[in-house]
């Protein structure tokens, strides 16, 4: 039987008229690593903030066995979050936040958070303040990753870090914390740098859930063929989801058709996951 | 337990300019200020104006009081002392104040809230660790300081009177600054009690206010009580808010100096560190107000503990 890590059914979140989250049904299980990529304002912060219970919401969801509106502090001995705006407490010293955390957390493991420091320069007799945007990014990274949470739950974990960094993380993100008994939601804008990593994506538009899939399943769904001169008609034919030119020649994209019918016509390639959140989002993808 | 003295700790160390830096400079200067004039008491007008010939300075005054008021003067100095810390005292209301009226409002202002609530503990235990650092281990910390003040100002007293030749040990009456302590403290926690509503009041605004936390604390009582007297020509709410920041106690101690001559710093002394706390103590379990206060305070709690759930 599969376990899942959280159970929404008719999750809903709305403000006055406004409806930040339409209602969506979802099951995320254990030991995935799931993208959650959608538009600024989509409502991809609000579906997260109700899984950690931060909010109140209307529906059924399940994080783990619990409810997250009620019980968040104990949800929170399994659960870590990194949320999209930079949160440690500014007047603190990096150790000051490491005793606090090892004093409220049971699952912390200072050695380990200590050792991911040692890999940056975050001096750990400076205050949250005088740390540098990407140091202080590095700081909380180190934190959650010394926590053994079963699910983690990360909203733009790398914004305003440089690109070394960032490739880091990822790699250390899937070496040294993931396994098996855990779950990682990302979101973030940079997508390709996370596609390798993904094993589950979800895409959300106007606070609806328009595409729950498994990663190698969907990235074959779609295909671009780029159309040999003389077969542009017959590409046409099998109705491309999107059409463009590039170098001169057609180059059409394609859902859930035979990659070998495909390759008869032109030179066939994977699409990248920006490229298929963009030719689900402008609609013809659906 | 662990939990409770990180967040115990975790407040200190937010309020430390407050809690710690505040009662020291404040003890400090009233130390260096009673070192000073102790030294130069004989220059005093004050003194000179007492119109004992032979008192010349600090030793003389102790040697001609242990003489004629044997029995007042260790009373006497127990209450000197608390005198002489009396300057951070004047501080610690508004320590209370700013300290419960930020401890809710600034992490949701600079967002650390979201970093709180990624750590295993529920809402309330944050309210009450918040609630309990700023009423009980905020007055430790002071009385902690006024204790040591009180014992500093002994032993530089000491030397100044050491080589004055007055009688060292009228310095050092222990047993009474001892219960002294023990009963300030206890009248501490008694006035604590009878003002928490109000201070659950401001712990609440902490968490609603969505800016200006200090207008919607104070604002909102004057303007209860500005109303109330325009449309009933009442002023039911203004006692009220007099009663339970102190005004209890001239209920309290009614019955307390009526009939009773106090003679002497001895009695006063007495009477202030020794029956006064149980007398007060006694009324405020006797009282409806005393109960009714604490529900009132209770209310504003839970609504900071049900707003901090909400809180991001």
């Amino acid at each position: 039987m599969t376990e899942y890590v959280i159970e929404a059914n008719g999750l809903a979140k709305s403000y006055g008229d406004f409806q930040a989250l339409k209602p969506t049904s979802f099951k995320v299980p254990l030991g995935r690593i799931l993208g959650v990529i959608g538009e600024n304002g989509a409502g991809k912060t609000t579906m997260l903030n109700a899984v950690l219970g931060l909010m109140s919401y209307e529906g059924n969801l399940s994080v783990m066995g619990n409810d997250p509106s009620k019980e968040r502090g104990k949800l929170m001995q399994d659960v870590c979050f990194i949320a999209d705006v930079a949160t440690l407490p500014k007047w603190m010293k990096v150790s000051e936040v490491l005793d606090y955390v090892e004093g409220v957390h049971a699952r912390f493991d200072r050695p380990k958070a200590m050792s991911f420091l040692n890999r940056t320069k975050v001096p750990l007799d400076r205050k949250v303040r005088a740390l540098s945007k990407g140091m202080t990014v590095q700081l909380h990274l180190a934190v959650v990753m010394a926590i053994d949470a079963k699910l983690l739950v990360l909203d733009e974990p790398t914004l305003g870090l440089d690109i070394i960094f960032r490739k880091q993380f990822y790699a250390s993100l899937l070496e040294e914390y993931f396994d098996e008994d855990r779950t990682v939601i990302i979101t973030t804008h940079q997508v390709e740098e996370i596609e390798h990593i993904l094993s589950d994506v979800m895409f959300i538009k106007d606070g609806e859930v328009v595409l729950e899939a498994d990663m190698d399943e969907l990235t074959q769904q779609f295909i671009e063929l780029m159309v040999s001169p003389g077969n542009e008609e017959e590409a046409a034919k099998l109705n491309p989801i999107s059409k463009g030119t590039t170098f001169g020649k057609t180059t059409c994209i394609y859902k859930n058709i035979d990659r070998e019918e495909l390759a008869k016509l032109g030179e066939t390639r994977r699409l990248g996951l920006a490229d298929i959140f963009v030719a689900t989002m402008t609609g013809e993808g659906q | 337990m662990n939990t409770y003295l990180a967040l115990v700790k975790r407040e200190i160390l937010d309020g430390k300019n407050g809690y710690i830096r505040v009662p020291l400079i404040l003890s400090g200067l009233a130390l260096a200020m009673v070192f000073l004039s102790s030294v130069g008491i004989g220059e005093l007008n004050l003194v000179r104006d007492i119109d004992h010939d032979q008192v010349h300075n600090i030793g003389d005054a102790l040697n001609l009081a242990q003489q004629e008021e044997p029995a007042d003067l260790p009373a006497a100095v127990t209450a000197g002392y608390w005198v002489m810390s009396a300057l951070m005292w004047v501080a610690f209301p508004f320590v209370i104040f700013f300290s419960l009226l930020g401890s809710l409002y600034e992490e949701r202002r600079d967002r650390s809230i979201l970093f709180w609530k990624s750590m295993p503990v529920d809402d309330w235990q944050e309210v009450a660790a918040k609630l309990f650092t700023t009423v009980l281990v905020t007055p430790v910390i002071f009385f902690g300081v006024a204790i040591a003040a009180q014992l500093t100002s002994a032993v530089l007293l000491s030397v100044v009177v050491l080589f004055q030749g007055g009688p060292v040990s009228a310095l050092w009456p222990l047993g009474l600054m001892i219960s002294s302590w023990f009963s300030m403290f206890g009248h501490y926690v008694i006035w604590a009690l009878w003002a928490l509503p109000v201070l659950a009041w401001v712990l609440f605004v902490s968490a609603y206010a969505s800016r200006l936390p200090f207008m919607w604390a104070i604002l909102t009582p004057v303007i209860i009580i500005l109303a109330e007297l325009m449309f009933f020509d009442t002023h039911v709410f203004a006692e009220w808010l007099g009663r339970q920041l102190g005004g209890w106690q001239e209920w309290a101690f009614h019955d307390l100096g009526q009939g009773r001559h106090i003679d002497g710093p001895r009695e006063a002394l007495n009477m202030v560190f020794g029956a006064a706390q149980w007398e007060a103590l006694k009324f405020s379990l006797t009282s409806m107000r005393f109960w009714s206060g604490l529900v009132v305070a209770g209310g504003f709690v839970y609504g900071a503990i049900e707003l901090r759930k909400r809180g991001t």
